[in-house]
């Protein structure tokens, strides 16, 4: 609709530029804490932010102390003042709303962890592109449905025709199409290459790992997400717990599940090897998998086999195999220091030890940041 | 420079009775023009503050944001938006019912009138509608010129320091102000003063007077200011000056709008189908909601209670702001009644602890000067620093501190020099001292020895 108010428009992006500057400033903040995780509907986040106010000479109190909040020059607003504008009717003079939702686009917020973190776009894997097909009418034709008639190509050869013929009269410029002039739009099939990915959230839910890793690993998880969705356009995530025995479970599951019991982690890499090879070919995914735990293992000889199942058969299938170490009371940690072991020099294994939600954003660059 | 819809005939047809009947009152007011738009439009005319065009801000994306939540969350939605201008434009919400559209315009004719009579509104620009477009224009060239950055900057200090006007001053005495230079004009007079100080740019006339409450109009004058920041801050200024009458007489106008619509409908216009949804919109509109402050329903009581003393409307609505409105009106009995009480249980509310007079006090304190802090320019170079020195009238509600300390900072960023403004804090004398980036709280205790501590 052409609306007579296209001028708002201006005004409001404006604004909303301001408040993505406000939400990258306090990005760090949410990048360790879950506020956003709760908020985050399919296509945006709604952000909480203190409404941006004018200073102004007001009366109000001043209890609290004397130091005074206006540091930035902006204020979180107390109450807004009445609107100028004569009469905004009955309903809706809304008085003190100290905050201000703001939907923000998925893609742009992940722009915005990029931007914090200096995370690179991802490149394509290896050499083999893997490629899509899709068609646009880029193309013309001798024939073709009446709907995809090209008129201007059809009207020039008219004109060509009727010139060419001598039948063309300057005063009574008269063109008459027959059915050969006539060209039609035509599909032509054009390649790009594809994007499509697959996650794989490994989560060790044995006794030791409590509501702060669990916590710890959703952020992450929300995280990683989000960046991988603007890397590529379908995305898809297979959640797995697992403490001795492996199951794949529904998000809220994964997110709220508490187990006890023994932990097994080559269980969770066999169940994850096998999705992939009943879901996820290699050769049309990008794969992701992540493993959370806190580092205890069941055995060492179960390490010895997580170590063998990565080596042979996962890390040849991956872009990416990323494990974090999450720091519980009684995890040893163990784990990823044999991971380090056997993988020195290895780029593709990446491991990171988060001793408290404060190093959750140095985790998830040194995940996502190389780039693969 | 409106937005030009047309009205479906019904409307038409309707604002036109409703326009006779007006007339047929006695009410008397410029063209009115009504737009008929949809509600995300009158969204975006209401974050502008009821004007198609302004200059470039975010505050206004802002509002707008604000506003078009509350819509469709269905908190809150703007019936009606009517705008002091000659004609007279008014906006009407195409989801709105007939009878809404209705009440509506007999609203806006009141409003109108008020518009065109009160004295308050007497020096107001009458062509806002086009100056706000030109200055939009100019504000628009400025970015072009000295990039958004800047001019959004300074736009936002200016914006800050806005209350500072004097509400008393009748524009009309300004009236004679010289005509604007043209674009051409102003150019050749920018040639033949180059390399001169700005300042000795400005015609030489006699100083202004202290103390002065139209701290703008003192910056615009005397402010060392580029020539683009001295035309913003002109802009602004006017602006302020033209939304202050309005909230000056927030609640004598609604009140006034309030007794014609209901007085115009119920006169004969209203089917009698539509009588109960009438009763229901008007009762929602001047409702008395538990600790809010309902302009509508104070005025519309206050203009229903001269009228039964017998008192000329008319000539209430040509002479009062609020405050005046109030003061006269207001006794033992209003209040009462006000408050759901009949007279004769006044002695009942005294025992019950009700003081009428601490109620109007209070009100009339919350409205007085547009309910804003009243600060005055009182000095200049007191201290030789070529500072200006300010003080606010301490009524007994303390300034909030953490905002003025940024004003102050605003004001001295636009005035260049110190900027001093004496004020109490907690009873006791204070002053606020904004240096460059600096803005110091110092407190003068007298005989405290505590408070000369503190401030160090």
């Amino acid at each position: 609709m052409s609306s007579p108010l296209y001028r708002i428009q201006g005004d409001h992006s404006r604004f909303r530029e301001i408040v993505k500057g406000r939400i990258r400033r306090d990005l760090e903040r949410f990048l360790s804490t879950g506020e956003l995780i709760a908020r985050c509907g399919e296509h945006a986040v709604s952000v909480p932010v203190p409404q941006i106010e004018l200073p102004r000479f007001t009366f109000g109190s001043n209890e609290g102390g004397e130091g005074g909040e206006g540091e930035d020059g902006e204020e979180e607003s107390k109450g807004g003042e009445g609107k100028e504008g004569q009469g905004s009717g009955a309903a809706g003079e809304q008085e003190g709303q100290h905050i201000l939702e703001v939907d923000v686009d998925l893609g742009d917020l992940a722009d915005m962890l990029g931007d914090a973190l200096g995370l690179p776009n991802i490149e394509p894997r290896g050499t083999k592109q893997i490629e899509s097909e899709a068609s646009r009418y880029s193309g013309i034709r001798a024939t073709g449905p009446d709907s995809l008639r090209h008129f201007r190509r059809s009207f020039k050869n008219a004109v060509k025709r009727t010139i060419a013929s001598g039948a063309w009269d300057a005063d009574d410029p008269r063109v008459v199409p027959i059915p050969d002039d006539f060209r039609y739009r035509s599909a032509k099939a054009s390649r790009k290459p594809d994007s499509s990915a697959a996650v794989f959230h490994m989560m060790d839910v044995s006794g030791s790992m409590g509501r702060e890793q669990k916590e710890a690993v959703r952020i992450q998880a929300f995280w990683i997400d989000t960046w991988l969705r603007r890397q590529y356009e379908n995305l898809e995530v297979v959640y797995i717990v697992h403490d001795a025995a492996a199951r794949v479970v529904d998000q809220h599951t994964f997110f709220h599940l508490r187990e006890s019991g023994g932990t097994k982690i080559s269980s969770a890499y066999e169940l994850c090897l096998s999705e992939i090879a009943e879901r996820f070919r290699p050769e049309d995914y990008n794969l992701y998998p992540f493993h959370y735990s806190d580092g205890d293992n069941w055995s060492a000889r179960d390490t010895e086999r997580c170590v063998a199942l990565l080596q042979d058969e996962l890390l040849p299938r991956v872009n990416q195999f990323c494990y974090s170490q999450v720091k519980s009371a009684h995890g040893s940690g163990q784990f990823k220091k044999d991971l380090d072991a056997a993988f020195e020099g290895v780029d593709e294994v990446v491991t990171h030890a988060v001793r408290s939600k404060d190093e959750i954003p140095d985790a998830i660059r040194s995940f996502l940041g190389s780039g693969r | 420079m409106g937005i030009k819809t047309t009205l479906p005939t019904e409307l038409k047809y309707h604002a036109l009775v409703i326009e006779s009947k007006a007339r047929e009152y006695g009410l008397d007011f410029f063209d009115v023009v009504f737009e008929l738009l949809d509600a995300r439009d009158v969204n975006g005319i209401a974050a502008y503050g009821g004007f198609p065009v302004r200059y470039p801000s975010w505050r206004f994306g802002m509002e707008f944001e604000k506003l078009q939540r509350g819509y469709s969350w269905g908190m809150s939605k703007i019936y009606e938006l009517v705008i002091n201008n000659d004609p007279t434009y008014a906006y009407l919400v195409r989801s709105n019912s007939l009878l809404e559209q209705k009440l509506v315009m007999a609203h806006v004719y009141g409003h109108a009138d008020f518009f065109k009579n009160n004295v308050w509104f007497a020096g107001t620009e009458r062509r806002m509608l086009d100056r706000m477009a030109y200055g939009a224009t100019r504000v628009r060239r400025m970015i072009d010129q000295h990039g958004q950055e800047v001019v959004e900057k300074r736009l936002d200090d200016m914006l800050s320091l806005e209350g500072l006007i004097d509400p008393f001053v009748l524009r009309s005495h300004e009236g004679v102000r010289e005509p604007q230079r043209s674009l051409s004009e102003h150019r050749g007079l920018r040639l033949e003063n180059f390399g001169r100080e700005a300042a000795a740019a400005l015609p030489s006339r006699p100083g202004p007077q202290l103390p002065e409450a139209d701290v703008l109009g003192y910056l615009v004058q005397e402010a060392p200011l580029a020539d683009w920041e001295r035309e913003l801050l002109e802009i602004v200024r006017a602006e302020a000056y033209y939304f202050l009458p309005q909230r000056l007489t927030k609640v004598a106008n609604e009140g006034w709008a309030c007794y014609w619509h209901s007085k115009i409908l119920t006169g004969g216009l209203l089917e009698a189908s539509e009588i109960v949804d009438f009763a229901d919109v008007h009762s929602g509109a001047t409702a008395a909601a538990p600790g809010q402050f309902n302009p509508y329903r104070l005025g519309l009581r206050l203009f229903r209670y001269a009228e039964s003393l017998g008192h000329d409307l008319f000539m209430l609505r040509r002479i009062h702001n609020d405050v005046s409105f109030i003061d006269a009106l207001v006794d033992e009995r209003f209040a009462l009644e006000y408050h759901g009480a009949e007279e004769k249980d006044s002695l009942a509310a005294r025992e019950q602890g009700f003081d009428w007079k601490a109620w109007k006090e209070n009100l009339l304190t919350s409205l007085s000067f547009g309910g804003q802090p009243r600060i005055t320019l009182v000095d200049r170079d007191a201290e030789g620093e070529g500072e200006l020195v300010l003080e606010h009238r301490h009524d007994g509600r303390d300034l909030q501190l953490g905002q003025s300390r940024e004003c102050v900072k605003r004001l001295a960023s636009l005035w260049g020099a110190p900027v001093h403004l004496h004020t109490r804090l907690d009873d006791e004398p204070c002053t606020l001292i904004a240096r460059g980036e600096e803005v110091e709280v110092r407190t003068e205790g007298g005989d405290d020895p505590q408070a000369t501590a503190k401030a160090s």
